[in-house]
């Protein structure tokens, strides 16, 4: 399944790092791990399976998670992350440094040119953040919010003016918004959906809607020796299983984010690799707070009282993901353990609680949710538990945008949405966008606590990680004791490819990148 | 031939059963059907949303006589409790055909002309459209959900019943008889109902029952798109669109809810043929 | 009865056939105008003002009455465009292009494996009406007639594709590119749509024979001693041949509506995927535009099977 209702996923530690490469050692087979050792043949066409159509090729309109595989190969970014722990490290820009907490200065690489010719230099970087930053159809203006003016400090050289300090924004310049697009080809043809042009390993070939986008390596790629793939052909299957079955029909050579239930297919499938490691994805009902039932506290933390997430991972995630008891996965490094003990899966204290709050004789409520067979599995497993607890619960479904728009947009349909959030880049995001006043996925945007907008500002303000762990630990608190949500559990990250297939690493984003991609003879 | 009584007495219909075996099995089985569908809660073992995280995609066991599906529920339980969702499916379906096509095949056929002619034309273009692609593009725009539908599935369908209303009551029209009221001065409505609606009943019997065996499709088709039925609800459909999820694990999961289809379809057809022969005077010989 | 020049049948039958096409995109269009809600929120996304609403509503012409947008639509329709996909932009016409060939593939296959096997299985059940081979062909008919599609293209893709893997599961591929490719694609979908179309012609052609040979004609052809085989062949075939195309051409409607519903199972990316998808994320423009572009087809080939059979049977007026 794809997630709208956000396209990012956040920033993990070293001690993820750590848990990362534990699973992925164990899961990659052994024929992969040998291929470290073999030296990466140039040519070959990467055929993969791709799950959705993307929203837009162009980063800075487009709004789906699903699509930065698509956009990684023809965009390069001004950061990029580290797979293992996704700290931000330098990319188009070689190096960046804050002068003071309110301005960021950035150094960007000589040489570099876009697919159309055109130089990649310090006005081309201030075209595209201000772009990103105002363009009437920027979908990523948010991320620079904090961005009050990029100046051009120099032919290779930007500086960010800062409204107030803001420690995330290198990790935030290693998804959408640091990803530079050809000023050139903006002002030609005011609208980059459909013919992107990036500077990244990949030239842009072909999009078919619904059906197949074809990129072709960059011979002038600034990457010595890279890409080593002469091409990637993304078939666009939306059913995971179907895509899958291409896979190992020897149809399509790679798929990514299959939902864990298929572990037991590729078990059989001997002849492909499997990829597993932990992600940020967290399945959870966000709730509008704003509105009876959920505006009575008592009724939220029944809900989570109701939720036995052991249960839900098994049945759901065939085991292979984690129960969550906040927004943030148990190796995260802002994660609190003291947390994690608030909803002990109790449907006797749930029933109180609902009682308590005058729902004696049980709550019948309307949720939203998704139709593809993923969700709908979410929602019996849900409809099924609650049910115990004295909740009686029906779901209206639409399209992954309807049913969003109808439950975070003005018309404030359902009491709560089951859908997922992706993560940001720097936890704080995740927490100012689901929980700030005005927040778009505040749903009700219903009061919060004041100390709970304070907390989020303070993990903002500061570089330093040990104040940023404690802000972080009263914004989680403050967030479960108000049962603003009711999370539900993290993804694991699982992806199949066939042997021949060399090099690819999985990341913490669970968003491939193929740059180091090769294919065997 | 087109004067034959309506009410049979019990024995002529005990007869044309004993000398169609096929109907007769048919009929059994839509009855079974029926019964499974009222009592459901009674015959079946368990809860059809009854889960159980230790025991998913089970093969058939003794306390599970059809397995159990991806959340541990008893399939054979979900299939009994399919039975409701499809009968209230099939009859809401051609309730809702049936609602629309008799008045307006009626009105066509008696008033003719120009009346006759619009009809006629929109029923023309009604029928052009492949029906499935109809029916999904007024559930989209009704709104997904079992209910809305099966609604569009009759709105669908409802110009095939027009059209056999219009053409039965063109010759009845011409009938002396209807003919001979009219010189009396009855209204239009009083004709309508007293003569010529009774000489259409026949072949619209025969048709209402072929198509609830189309609408049953039709509801497996939509639910199994993601259109149709919504959970926890069980529907044969929506039972296939979960198996189709598994397919590589657990083929099996797929067989009955497909068969149960199958079955009931094959029920409504075989029955609506041999009610065809015997009833509809125009495809006698065939 | 004079017969009319073949430009003025195809002439008269093309005006019978434009009011239906007319009345086709008045009906769509006011259908999907039922569509609750504003789908200027949902096409919005994260975060709308109302003046972005306001926008989005003039950039699709939302705030028009009613006639004025289906006028405005059937305008550019005619001109051969049917305007933009609301959700990926794309202009409908090329959506259709690209995949409606997939589709028409299915379509074709299935009606060449329908008339391959029905048509011996409708002989064969003629000859000896009452016999074995008469009721093993009615009962499986009867099958083909119930089975719903897509459980038939599961049980195939689990057969042929998983355990056999003789052919692809999923996807399609384009017959200008890859023809063998292409139609081995399209085989397992079109076999699992053929079985509704083997029975209805092998029923079709069973009653048209029988019809046949119960007239007085050939009854006396028998009395002059040919055999009943002898019989069909030289004259039963040759008029039911009118019969046969009248089904076939009736089919092409049934079977473009069973590959919508198959094409999910398949993964291919024909009309199905198209209108299936635009349905529930209610993309009207997309959604109308399939719908109209099946009915034209299903018209054409009404067209050209009615004139098909005046050709073979000069009695018949087209």
């Amino acid at each position: 399944m794809t997630d709208s209702t956000d396209p990012r996923r956040l920033a993990l530690s070293r001690r993820d790092a750590l848990a990362l490469l534990g699973g992925a050692g164990i899961a990659l087979s052994s024929s992969s791990l040998a291929s470290a050792q073999e030296r990466p043949r140039r040519g070959g066409v990467l055929k993969i399976s791709a799950a959705a159509n993307p929203s837009s090729l162009d980063p800075a309109t487009g709004g789906a998670g699903s699509d930065h595989t698509f956009l990684y190969t023809m965009y390069d970014t001004l950061t990029e992350w580290d797979y293992a722990t996704l700290a931000p490290k330098p990319g188009l820009a070689e190096s960046w440094s804050y002068s003071d907490p309110q301005t960021l200065v950035l150094n960007i690489r000589g040489g570099v040119t876009f697919h159309d010719g055109t130089k990649l230099d310090a006005e081309a970087v201030k075209f595209n953040l201000d772009r990103n930053k105002t363009d009437k159809r920027s979908n990523i203006k948010a991320d620079l919010v904090a961005v009050s003016s990029v100046d051009v400090t120099g032919p290779q050289q930007v500086t960010l003016k800062l409204a107030n300090p803001d420690s995330a924004l290198p990790g935030i310049l290693s998804d959408r918004a640091g990803m530079m697009v050809s000023p050139a080809a903006v002002k030609a043809k005011d609208n980059l959906d459909r013919t992107p042009v990036g500077c990244g390993a990949y030239t842009f070939v072909s999009w078919n809607d619904n059906d197949r986008i074809v990129v072709k390596r960059n011979d002038k790629y600034w990457r010595e020796g890279k890409p080593y793939l002469d091409g990637i052909e993304f078939a666009i299957i939306p059913e995971l299983t179907t895509g899958l079955r291409s896979v190992i029909a020897g149809q399509n050579d790679f798929i990514y984010s299959l939902p864990p239930r298929q572990k037991a297919i590729l078990d059989r499938a001997k002849s492909l690799q499997i990829v597993t490691g932990p992600t940020v994805y967290c399945v959870q009902l966000y709730l509008n707070w704003a509105r009876p039932p959920f505006d009575n506290i008592k009724v939220r933390q029944a809900l989570n009282f109701a939720i036995d997430r052991e249960t839900f991972v098994r049945a759901a995630f065939a085991g292979i993901g984690e129960p969550a008891r906040m927004n943030l996965p148990s190796s995260h490094w802002a994660y609190d353990k003291a947390i994690a003990g608030l909803y002990p899966y109790d449907p006797e204290k749930a029933k109180k609680l609902l009682a308590e709050a005058g729902h004696a004789n049980g709550l019948s409520i309307e949720f939203g949710g998704y139709t593809d067979q993923d969700s709908v599995q979410r929602q019996e497993i849900l409809i099924e538990q609650l049910r115990k607890a004295g909740f009686n619960i029906r779901f209206g479904n639409g399209s992954i945008a309807e049913a969003s728009a109808a439950f975070f947009g003005a018309e404030k349909k359902y009491a709560a949405l089951l859908s997922a959030w992706t993560g940001r880049p720097d936890p704080s995001l995740t927490y100012s966008l689901m929980y700030s006043k005005d927040a778009y996925y505040n749903a009700g945007r219903g009061e919060v606590p004041a100390e709970l907008t304070a907390a989020i500002k303070d993990s903002r303000s500061s570089e330093d990680q040990d104040t940023r762990r404690k802000a972080f630990a009263t914004v989680q608190r403050l967030v479960m004791e108000n049962a603003f949500v009711a999370p539900l559990a993290f993804q694991f990250e699982l992806d199949a490819m066939s042997a021949k297939v060399k090099g690819f690493r999985p990341n913490l984003l669970g968003k491939p990148k193929y740059e180091d991609v090769w294919l065997q003879g | 031939m087109s004067d034959v009584s309506i009410q049979r007495p019990p024995h002529v219909i005990r007869r044309w059963l004993a000398s169609h075996i096929a109907a007769t099995i048919a009929l059994l089985v839509l009855t079974f059907l029926v019964v499974l569908a009222v009592a459901a809660p009674v015959i079946a073992p368990y809860a059809p949303t009854a889960q159980d995280a230790n025991n998913m995609l089970s093969p058939p066991t003794n306390l599970h006589w059809l397995g159990t599906d991806d959340l541990g529920r008893d399939i054979l339980s979900r299939l009994i409790y399919g039975a409701p969702t499809t009968v209230y499916a099939c009859l809401l379906a051609v309730g809702v055909a049936l609602l629309i096509g008799l008045p307006v095949g009626l009105i066509a056929g008696f008033f003719g002309g120009k009346v006759d002619a619009v009809i006629s034309r929109v029923i023309d273009t009604f029928l052009a459209f492949p029906a499935i692609v109809l029916a999904i593009a007024v559930t989209s725009a009704l709104g997904i959900g079992l209910t809305n539908s099966m609604i569009s599935v009759g709105i669908v369908f409802f110009p095939q019943l027009a059209r056999l209303v219009r053409a039965r009551t063109l010759i009845v029209r011409q009938d002396l008889y209807v003919e001979a009221a009219r010189c009396f001065g009855a209204s239009s409505l009083h004709i309508l109902w007293r003569h010529v609606l009774p000489n259409t009943i026949q072949p619209v019997i025969v048709q209402v029952t072929l198509l609830l065996g189309t609408a049953l499709l039709a509801e497996a088709s939509l639910s199994f798109l993601g259109l149709g039925i919504q959970p926890p609800n069980p529907s044969w459909g929506a039972m296939l669109a979960r198996a189709y999820q598994y397919m590589e694990i657990a083929p099996e999961q797929m067989y009955s809810p497909g068969l149960a289809i199958l079955i009931t379809a094959l029920a409504f057809n075989t029955l609506g043929e041999s009610l065809r022969v015997s009833l509809d005077p125009t495809s006698r010989g065939r | 009865m004079a017969r009319r020049s073949t430009t003025r049948i195809i002439g008269g039958r093309l005006l019978q056939a434009l009011p239906v096409i007319f009345l086709a995109t008045f009906i769509v269009f006011s259908i999907l105008k039922l569509i609750p809600g504003d789908i200027a929120v949902t096409l919005a996304g994260d975060n709308a003002t109302d003046a972005r609403l306001d926008e989005i509503r003039a950039l699709y012409g939302l705030d028009q009455p009613f006639f004025v947008q289906y006028g405005a639509w059937l305008w550019k329709a005619v001109q051969g465009d049917l305007s933009r996909s609301l959700l990926s932009g794309e202009p409908v016409i090329a959506a259709i292009a690209r995949q409606f060939p997939n589709t028409l593939l299915i379509v074709f296959i299935a009606i060449i494996i329908s008339l391959t096997v029905g048509v011996p299985l409708g002989i064969a059940a003629a000859i000896k009406p009452g016999g074995v081979i008469d009721r093993l062909v009615t009962f499986v008919s009867s099958l083909g007639i119930a089975t719903p599609y897509f459980w038939l293209g599961m049980l195939l893709v689990d057969l042929f594709a998983l355990r056999l893997n003789w052919l692809p599961a999923t996807g399609a591929k384009s017959l200008s590119v890859a023809p063998l490719d292409a139609i081995q694609h399209a085989i397992l979908p079109a076999m699992a749509i053929a079985a509704g179309g083997i029975a209805a012609i092998s029923r079709q052609l069973r009653a048209s024979l029988m019809d046949i040979l119960s007239s007085q004609f050939v009854r006396t052809l028998t009395a002059k001693g040919l055999s009943p085989s002898a019989i069909l062949w030289k004259h039963g075939l040759k008029n039911v041949g009118v019969n046969l195309l009248t089904v076939t051409g009736l089919l092409v409607n049934n079977m473009l509506a069973a590959t919508v519903v198959v094409e999910a199972v398949f993964a291919i990316p024909g009309m199905g995927n198209l209108i299936v998808r635009a349905a529930i994320q209610r993309d009207l423009p997309m959604v109308q535009g399939v719908i109209f572009a099946m009915v034209i087809v299903v018209i054409l080939v009404n067209l050209i099977t009615d004139l098909l059979c005046a050709t073979i049977d000069p009695r018949i007026e087209a």
